[in-house]
């Protein structure tokens, strides 16, 4: 009866297989990312999956350069990405074009609401389109005007406080020896090239668009217009040495042969760097010059993609990852702002003692403070990420003196009220 | 039945087949997507016909874009011929590291575009690049040369990078066609008294024109359309001083998201790169393949 025996074993064998409840299966979230610190980004997406079991996070990244293209082609392509870091440039347009989810229709509207309350206006509204939140800060920040203190110091320069004071220390500068006392992170690729010129406006309290957001830069009293001018005339004055990216223009201001330079506050931290930095400590932030003292500020952050949200369960992971990454108690935000120097848009961070003790090694709190009290927030539409390419270009033309400032403002107004017209009709 | 003895083309299938798929479909899609609006931020894909090549021709950077793109191929695809075929004579000889001067001189070639870009980019950094630095240890010069910040001056020394990239090529193709010249000839003629100049012009210059076309006409096309090293060296600029159509084709998809003008930039592009091809083969003399 040994054949029996074996029926009956075969026949419980597969009964408990039928009643063994399957497995449930990891879900792997897609996560892109440019390459700034990726170790960094790496370790927080381990320490997130030893906390979730269950979710793995898949990380791809590109350079900065490259990541906004790459990330149109891999949306247009349909290739699987649950989030992203988006720019508070290209939201619009991304949110327009279905690529990006809004977290309202994903996470509990409570843990929503708490949140809110602890974001910087102006990063709230980088992240808010139409009324709806579309992600949580990953870091946010002013571009400002950094100086050298012991080069001003030496010359008996005190900090200028108006854009015709900067053009006087330089010329100063340039008579006593120094060649280019501007470096200038110029590379009309880059998205913060234009950021960069509207901090800069800003400092001088003007603004590029209207109330109903049509062009008015074109008018030569316009402060954007005047910003130009003295641009294309500190490059006519050859004050100006070019660099194509912050990486480049952090050794070149500590060869101290540049006295200025306008980037983000995080660049000061890595300048100011004593273990890679032989003229570390030299640097300071000073308010943007100007009538305002106003800067851009700018918040880029995690966004749930509209690919993920369609399927609740991989919407669920990807928010837990983001809220993570960016909710309370907000490890990962306090790690960016204690390792790297990156500024944050949650508020209360400001209040950390362990926050505040690292900052303090590079840049003045009290500036900082004030700096980030004044700073507006852009005005980001639905062509602004297919306008700014166009102009770009064209204020780089205006600064080396390609082009007229009158040439360049008008062709980049009438673009702008162009698209505005053409969005307003679809 | 279908069998390969019966219809032979058969036979070629799997060549025709990753053809269609990888060439023939997306080209057919571009020249599509040229003829309609496919905009990122507008929804559908209406046939607009050749509405999307005359935004592209009357906007504002074409017309910069394809001057600097002819004047780029004018400099660069001659200099290449010329310094690739005076590199490969010279190579050509036997002398003590001959072997190894040859390997050294392919270098250029294997590395990627955008790694020569980044290279060069360095060499001509105004503050600590290799050129400046060595122009002011001679003395030469007392204040740095904005090589990529001068609308010229980039121009010139994205030529001179791309043109860098390009010599490796041309000196394979030229040794190449050396390597068949019967050396006996070149020393019959040193023996007669014949000049290098002389031996150059009416011996080793007959045997290689016809590689000297070719080479000529590759590299008009690969001027022409060149896209890595000015992305990676100069992003276009400063302002549109280094703007080539090639460029133009990503701008316009990618960064203003227009993908029916940026493909109709590809088929322009297409269509000057074809009568560059004709305005060269017919600038050559009719008996320039003849015997040598």
């Amino acid at each position: 009866m040994k054949w029996k025996s074996f029926v009956v074993a075969a026949a419980v064998g597969l009964g408990m297989i039928a009643i063994k409840p399957a497995a449930a299966e990891d879900i792997t979230l897609e996560f892109t990312v440019w390459n700034y610190s990726l170790d960094t980004i790496q370790d927080n997406a381990r320490k997130f999956e030893a906390e979730n079991p269950g979710i793995k996070v898949k990380i791809t990244d590109y350079t900065w350069p490259d990541y906004h293209d790459s990330l149109v082609l891999r949306f247009r392509s349909g290739t699987p990405t649950d989030i992203a870091y988006v720019g508070q440039d290209w939201l619009p347009a991304w949110a327009a074009a279905g690529f990006v989810a809004p977290l309202d229709d994903i996470a509990p509207a409570d843990v929503l609401a708490d949140l809110r309350k602890d974001i910087a206006g102006f990063s709230l509204s980088d992240m808010t389109h139409k009324g709806k939140l579309y992600g949580l800060p990953y870091y946010a920040d002013t571009i400002s005007l950094i100086y050298n203190k012991k080069i001003l110091a030496d010359a008996g320069i005190a900090v200028p406080k108006t854009w015709d004071e900067v053009m006087a220390a330089c010329e100063k500068l340039k008579a006593g020896g120094m060649e280019h006392p501007i470096d200038y992170e110029f590379n009309q690729e880059l998205p913060n090239f234009f950021d960069a010129f509207v901090s800069q406006v800003y400092g001088r309290g003007g603004d590029l668009f209207d109330k109903d957001q049509k062009a008015i830069f074109d008018n030569p009293d316009n402060a954007a217009y005047k910003q130009l001018e003295w641009l294309a005339q500190a490059f006519k004055k050859d004050l100006v040495q070019q660099d194509t990216h912050e990486s480049k223009v952090i050794p070149s201001m500590n060869t101290g042969k540049h006295a200025f330079t306008v980037v983000f506050n995080y660049v000061l931290a890595a300048m100011n760097n004593a273990a890679e930095q032989p003229l570390a400590g030299q640097f300071a932030l000073a308010p943007m010059p100007g009538d305002a003292h106003s800067a851009l500020g700018f918040t880029k952050f995690y966004s749930i993609t509209a690919q993920a949200a369609k399927d609740p369960a991989r919407a669920q992971a990807a928010w837990k990852f983001v809220n993570f990454m960016a909710g309370k108690p907000y490890k990962v935000a306090k790690r960016w702002a204690v390792e790297k120097g990156l500024g944050f848009g949650q508020i209360s961070l400001f209040d950390d003692p362990d926050v505040q003790a690292a900052w303090n090694k590079w840049i003045d709190s009290a500036t900082l403070k004030q700096q980030v009290a004044t700073a507006r927030g852009g005005v980001w539409t639905d062509w602004t990420s297919v306008w700014t390419p166009y102009f770009r270009p064209l204020l780089a033309k205006a600064m080396v003196g390609e082009a007229s400032v009158d040439e360049v403002m008008k062709a980049g107004a009438q673009r702008w009220n162009e698209l505005r017209e053409k969005m307003m009709k679809k | 039945m279908w069998t390969t003895s019966r219809f032979p083309a058969l036979w070629l299938l799997p060549v025709l087949i990753p053809v269609a798929v990888f060439t023939i479909f997306p080209v057919a899609h571009a020249l599509w997507t040229s003829l309609h609006q496919v905009m990122l931020l507008f929804p559908g894909e209406d046939w607009v016909g050749l509405e999307n090549y005359r935004t592209v021709v009357t906007g504002e950077y074409f017309g910069v874009a394809l001057k600097n793109s002819l004047l780029f191929t004018v400099l660069s695809a001659p200099l290449v011929v010329v310094l690739g075929t005076a590199t490969a004579l010279f190579l050509n000889r036997e002398f003590f590291g001959a072997a190894g001067l040859r390997s050294i001189v392919l270098l250029p070639w294997v590395l990627p575009g955008a790694i020569s870009a980044v290279l060069w980019t360095w060499v001509f950094h105004p503050g600590w690049g290799v050129i400046n630095s060595l122009l002011r240890k001679l003395d030469l010069i007392h204040s740095s040369i904005p090589w990529l910040s001068d609308p010229k001056l980039a121009f010139v020394s994205v030529a001179v990078a791309h043109v860098w990239t390009q010599i490796p090529f041309a000196v394979i193709l030229v040794m190449a066609a050396l390597s068949t010249l019967n050396k006996e000839i070149i020393e019959a003629a040193e023996i007669n008294g014949a000049t290098s100049a002389q031996r150059f012009v009416h011996i080793v210059f007959p045997h290689i024109k016809a590689i000297l076309v070719v080479l000529l006409i590759y590299n008009a096309l690969t001027a022409f359309t060149t896209y890595d090293i000015v992305y990676a060296m100069t992003g276009g600029g400063p302002g549109t001083a280094t703007t080539l159509l090639s460029f133009q084709i990503w701008k316009e998809s990618f960064s203003m998201y227009d993908f029916g003008a940026g493909s109709a930039v590809a088929f322009i592009i297409v269509a000057i790169s074809a009568l560059l091809i004709v305005a060269i083969t017919r600038a050559l003399p009719s008996d320039l393949f003849g015997d040598g």
